[in-house]
C-alpha cells in the first residue's frame, strides 16, 4: 500500500465522523449547511482532478467544463424534456443524473484521447481551451439559456422528501462517501498500480505491459465523470445553472483545492474542498482579495509544499517511524496460497524471437543496418559491440519502443513489427534499461507488484467495485512479487523507496520487476554496468539460473569476462551491422571483432 | 471584409507580441507563462496611470510601461518562476496559473474592473482616420503595425546581432554548455523573462487605445497569444508573430460573421485542432514538441 493510500485509509474514517457530527450539530444553521453542501459537491469534482494530477501526473484546467456538461445536461433534461406522467419525479432525477454523468464521461474520453498527444504546459493549455469552449458554447446557445443559463430546475423529490437543506447535505456527503470509496478501491487495485507506474515512468510502464495510453484515457474519463456527477447535483441543488458557474475560475478553484489539500488519492481533495468552502463562507467580506489570496496560496503552496497539506502531514509523520520494515507487508497480510493463473505462462508460448533484415535510420544516420538473427528458447545470447554500434536501438525496435525503418520482428510466431511496447510485453517479453528505469517514488515491493501487471486479471470496473476478481488478482500479484523478491534475495529492502536505493540494488530490482511478469524472453540492456565485482558475480548466477528455468535471454553487455563466461552465443554489432555471430570462443578470436575493438594496426 | 482584416491585424499585433513573449520565456526557461496576458493588461494600466493620473503624454506612458514590464519581469523570474521550476513542469504550470489569479484581481483592486481608455498616439481623444477605397484605416492601427515591426526588428537584432543576445540563446539551448563557457545562465534567464514581460506591457500600450485596457481581458489575450504561437510554431519567432496576427484576423472575421462572443469558443477550439493537426506549427520544426 502506497504512502498516500495509507494516509487515505487513516484520514477517511476521521472525515466521515466529522461529517456526520457536523450534520447533527449544524443542522439548524442554514448558511453553514449550504456551504458544507457546496463543499461536498466541489470535493467530488476535486477527487477526479486529484487522481489526474497526483496519480497520473496529468494536469487539467478544464474540469469546470465537465462540471458544466453534467450540470447543463441535468438542467436541460429536467426542464426542457416532457417526461411521461407515469414516471415518478425521483426517477427523472436518477435518469438525468446518470445521463449528465455519462455525457461528461464521454467528453472525458475524448479529451483523454486528445490529451495523449501532449504533456505539461501543452496539456494545461489544451484543457484550458476545452473549458473555455464549453463555457463559450453554453453562453451562446439559446436552448441552454444563453448568458442567463437555465433556471427553475425542480428540486429532486424522493416521495415527500425534497433534496434541499439538511437533506441535501446528507445526500451530497453520501455522494462524496460513495465516490471516495470507489476511488479508494480503484487506487488500491491493479488500476491504481498502473496509474502509479505511468506517473513515475511511462516507458518503463509500457515495458512491464501497462497500456499507458489507455490508462491515461481512463483517468481523464474518470475525472470527467466525477466532475460531471458533481455538476448534476449542483444544478439539482441550486435549481439553476449559469455559464459563470462553470467558467475558468471554477477550474482554477478546483486546482487550488487539490493543490492545497494535496494531489493524489482522496483525502487531500476532500480536505482542500472543505478548506476552500470555509474560506468562501468567512471570506465574503474579502471580495476582490479572495481570488488574490487564492492565487497567492496556489503559488506559495505549489512552491513550498508541493505535496499539499495531507502529503506534508503524512511526510512529517513518516519521519518518526522507521522507513524500512523488515518484512514486506504482503507476506504477513495474506498467506493463503494462490491458484496458478488460468492462462498458460507465456514462457511456453514464446518459442523464439526472430529478427529479419531489420534496419533503423534516424535521418541520414543508419543506426541498425539489415540485421537478422533468431534466438532459440532457453538460450543466453549476448549482443556486444563498440559504443554507438546500434545495440540499444536494435533492442528498442524489438521491444516496440521504436519502429524499425525496414525489416520484420517476429515473436512467438507473430509478426510484431510496429506493435506498441506494452503489447509486445504482453507476449512475454521483459526488458531492463541501460540506466535502470525504476518507478522512483514506489517502493521495491510496489515496483515488483507493478511488474506483475501482466499476470493480473483485474479490470477497471472490478477494481472500482472491489469485486472478488480484483482481490484474487491482487493476491496473484502479491504472491508473484513475494516469490520473485525471495528468489533474488531482495526481501530485506522490500519497503525501501526505489529512489533511495544504491545503484547495484536498483539493477537487481529492475531485474526482479521484469521477471515478475514471468516473461519467456528477457532483454537486458547492460545489466552489469556500474556493478562491483561481487554484484557481477551474483548477476551471472542469477542469469544462469533464469536460463536454467527456461527463459530465453538476450543481453547487451560490455563486460567481456561476463559475456564470455555465461553466453551460449555472442553476436557482434559494428556500425549497425552484424559482423560476427557464434560461440563465445570463436567470436573472441574472430579477426573482424578484434579489429572492431582494437582497431586495425 | 478588408475592414475586418485590418481590425484583425491590429488586435493580432497584440497577440503576436504575447506569442513572442511566450516563445522567449519558453526558450529560456522551458516554461509556458500563463500569466503573459495579465502583463499586457498591466502595461496598458500603467500607461493609463501615467496619462490620466499624472497627465503626462502617452509616449511617456509607453516608456514607463515597457521599462516597468522589464523590471517586473526580473522580479517575476527571480521570485516566482525560478523557485517554482524546482518542482518540475507541473509545479511551474500551476504556479503561473496562480499568478494569473493574483494579477487579474490585483489589477481590478487597483484600477477597478472596468476597461479604461488610453489616448491615441496621434490624436488624443479622437483618432485620425483615412479612407482608402471602402476601407477605413485609423492612425493608431498604423502605429500598432509599425511598432510591431519595430519590436520584431529590435528583437531580431538583439538575439542575432549582439553578443549578449547570442549568449542568451546559447543558455537556452544548453544551460550547462553555456555555463561552462562562462555565461551567467541565471542572469540570461531573468533577462529573457524580463524582455518577454516588457514586450507584453509594450503591446498593452500600443493596442490599448483601440481595445481599451484593464478588465478581465488578460486570460483571453494569453490564450489567443498561445493559439497564435502554436499555429505559427512555438519554437519559431517568425511563426509566433505570424500566428498571432492570423489569430487576430480569424477572430475579427468570425466576429463579423457570427457576432460578438461567438468567435471566442471557435478560436479556443482552434487551439486544440492546431495542436492535434500540426503541433509543430506552420514555421516550427517537428523536434521542438518532443521535449
Amino acid at each position: 500500500m502506497s504512502e498516500r493510500m495509507t494516509t487515505d485509509a487513516r484520514l477517511l474514517p476521521i472525515f466521515a465522523a466529522i461529517v456526520i457530527a457536523f450534520g447533527f450539530i449544524a443542522h439548524g444553521n442554514a448558511n453553514l449547511v449550504q456551504a458544507a453542501t457546496f463543499a461536498a459537491i466541489d470535493a467530488v469534482a476535486a477527487i477526479g482532478l486529484s487522481i489526474l494530477l497526483g496519480n497520473v501526473a496529468s494536469i487539467s484546467i478544464g474540469q469546470a467544463g465537465f462540471f458544466g456538461i453534467g450540470a447543463y445536461a441535468f438542467a436541460y433534461l429536467e426542464t426542457a424534456v416532457t417526461w411521461p406522467a407515469a414516471l415518478p419525479v425521483w426517477a427523472t432525477f436518477v435518469i438525468a443524473t446518470v445521463a449528465g454523468t455519462a455525457l461528461a464521461t464521454a467528453f472525458g474520453l475524448v479529451l483523454g484521447l486528445i490529451a495523449l498527444r501532449f504533456r505539461g504546459h501543452y496539456l494545461a493549455m489544451a484543457t484550458l481551451a476545452f473549458g473555455l469552449v464549453v463555457v463559450g458554447v453554453v453562453r451562446i446557445t439559446p436552448a441552454l439559456g444563453g448568458a442567463g443559463g437555465i433556471s427553475n430546475v425542480a428540486f429532486a423529490q424522493f416521495g415527500s422528501l425534497s433534496i434541499s437543506g439538511v437533506a441535501a447535505y446528507w445526500y451530497a456527503w453520501a455522494m462524496v462517501a460513495l465516490v471516495a470509496s470507489l476511488t479508494y478501491n480503484l487506487l488500491r487495485g491493479r488500476t491504481g498500480r498502473a496509474f502509479e507506474a505511468v506517473r513515475n515512468d511511462e516507458l518503463a510502464a509500457e515495458a512491464v505491459g501497462v497500456p499507458t495510453r489507455r490508462v491515461k484515457i481512463a483517468a481523464f474519463a474518470y475525472a470527467g465523470a466525477l466532475a460531471g456527477f458533481a455538476g448534476t447535483f449542483y444544478a439539482a441543488f441550486l435549481g439553476l445553472i449559469e455559464p459563470n458557474a462553470v467558467g475558468v475560475d471554477f477550474s482554477i478553484d478546483l486546482l487550488l483545492m487539490v493543490v492545497v489539500g494535496g494531489a493524489g488519492g482522496v483525502s487531500g481533495a476532500i480536505l482542500g474542498a472543505v478548506i476552500i468552502g470555509i474560506t468562501n463562507v468567512y471570506g465574503h467580506d474579502l471580495e476582490n482579495w479572495r481570488p488574490i489570496i487564492y492565487g497567492a496560496a496556489v503559488v506559495v503552496i505549489a512552491i513550498r509544499f508541493p505535496r499539499g497539506l495531507v502529503g506534508t502531514f503524512a511526510r512529517s509523520r513518516r519521519r518518526v517511524t522507521p522507513v524500512v520494515e523488515a518484512v514486506p507487508e504482503v507476506a504477513v497480510r495474506d498467506a493463503s496460497p494462490v491458484a496458478p493463473p488460468a492462462t498458460p505462462s507465456p514462457r511456453e508460448r514464446v518459442a523464439w524471437l526472430s529478427v529479419d533484415s531489420v534496419a533503423k535510420r534516424f535521418g541520414g544516420i543508419v543506426a541498425v543496418n539489415d540485421v537478422s538473427f533468431a534466438l532459440e528458447s532457453g538460450t543466453l545470447t549476448s549482443l556486444i559491440g563498440p559504443n554507438g554500434a546500434g545495440k540499444t536501438t536494435l533492442f528498442n525496435t524489438i521491444c516496440g519502443v521504436t519502429r524499425p525503418s525496414a525489416g520484420r520482428v517476429t515473436i512467438a510466431g507473430r509478426d510484431v513489427t510496429g506493435w506498441q511496447a506494452h503489447r509486445i510485453a504482453a507476449l512475454g517479453v521483459g526488458r531492463s534499461f541501460q540506466n535502470a528505469r525504476l518507478f522512483a517514488d514506489m517502493t521495491v515491493l510496489e515496483n515488483v507488484l507493478a511488474g506483475a501487471y501482466l499476470r493480473e486479471t483485474a479490470t477497471f470496473a472490478s477494481d472500482l467495485l472491489a469485486l472478488p476478481l480484483s482481490r484474487r488478482s491482487g493476491r496473484i500479484a502479491a504472491d508473484r512479487a513475494r516469490s520473485v523478491l525471495s528468489s533474488l534475495d531482495l526481501e530485506r529492502i522490500a519497503n525501501v523507496r526505489a529512489r533511495d536505493l544504491a545503484f547495484g540494488d536498483r539493477r537487481r530490482v529492475e531485474l526482479a520487476r521484469s521477471v515478475a511478469a514471468e516473461p519467456g524472453l528477457l532483454l537486458l540492456d547492460e545489466p552489469a554496468a556500474g556493478l562491483n565485482a561481487s554484484e557481477r558475480a551474483r548477476l551471472s548466477d542469477d542469469l544462469l539460473r533464469l536460463r536454467s528455468d527456461g527463459l530465453t535471454l538476450l543481453l547487451v553487455e560490455h563486460d567481456m569476462r561476463l559475456v564470455m563466461a555465461i553466453s551460449d552465443r555472442v553476436m557482434v554489432l559494428e556500425f549497425g551491422a552484424m559482423i560476427a555471430d557464434g560461440r563465445p570462443a570463436a567470436v573472441r578470436d574472430d579477426p573482424r571483432v578484434v579489429a572492431a575493438y582494437l582497431g586495425t594496426g | 471584409m478588408l475592414q475586418l482584416v485590418v481590425a484583425g491585424l491590429t488586435v493580432g499585433s497584440g497577440y503576436a507580441l504575447v506569442a513572442l513573449g511566450i516563445h522567449i520565456i519558453l526558450r529560456a526557461t522551458r516554461v509556458i507563462n500563463f500569466a503573459q496576458g495579465e502583463f499586457v493588461v498591466l502595461g496598458g494600466l500603467l500607461a493609463y496611470s501615467v496619462t490620466n493620473v499624472l497627465h503626462a503624454n502617452v509616449w511617456l506612458g509607453l516608456v514607463v510601461a515597457t521599462a516597468g514590464g522589464f523590471a517586473i519581469g526580473l522580479v517575476y523570474e527571480r521570485f516566482v518562476l525560478r523557485p517554482a521550476a524546482r518542482g518540475g513542469e507541473l509545479a511551474v504550470t500551476i504556479v503561473s496559473i496562480g499568478c494569473v489569479y493574483v494579477l487579474l484581481y490585483g489589477h481590478s483592486l487597483v484600477w477597478g474592473s472596468l476597461p479604461l481608455p488610453l489616448p491615441y498616439f496621434s490624436g488624443g481623444e479622437a483618432d485620425v482616420v483615412w479612407r482608402a477605397g471602402g476601407v477605413q484605416i485609423a492612425a493608431q492601427q498604423l502605429w500598432v503595425l509599425g511598432f510591431l515591426g519595430l519590436a520584431l526588428g529590435a528583437l531580431a537584432f538583439f538575439f542575432e546581432g549582439t553578443t549578449y543576445g547570442k549568449a542568451i540563446r546559447a543558455s537556452a539551448n544548453s544551460p550547462v554548455g553555456a555555463a561552462l563557457v562562462g555565461i551567467d545562465v541565471d542572469r540570461a534567464r531573468s533577462v529573457s523573462v524580463a524582455i518577454a514581460i516588457a514586450l507584453a506591457a509594450f503591446g498593452g500600450v500600443i493596442v490599448g487605445p483601440i481595445t481599451l485596457v484593464g478588465g478581465a481581458a488578460g486570460v483571453g489575450i494569453a490564450i489567443k497569444g498561445f493559439v497564435g504561437a502554436v499555429i505559427g510554431g512555438l519554437d519559431s519567432p517568425v511563426g509566433c508573430a505570424v500566428g498571432g496576427l492570423l489569430v487576430g484576423v480569424v477572430e475579427k472575421l468570425l466576429e463579423g460573421r457570427l457576432g460578438y462572443g461567438a468567435s471566442d469558443p471557435i478560436v479556443y477550439g482552434l487551439l486544440i485542432v492546431a495542436l492535434l493537426v500540426r503541433p509543430q506549427g506552420l514555421f516550427g520544426s517537428r523536434r521542438a514538441i518532443r521535449d
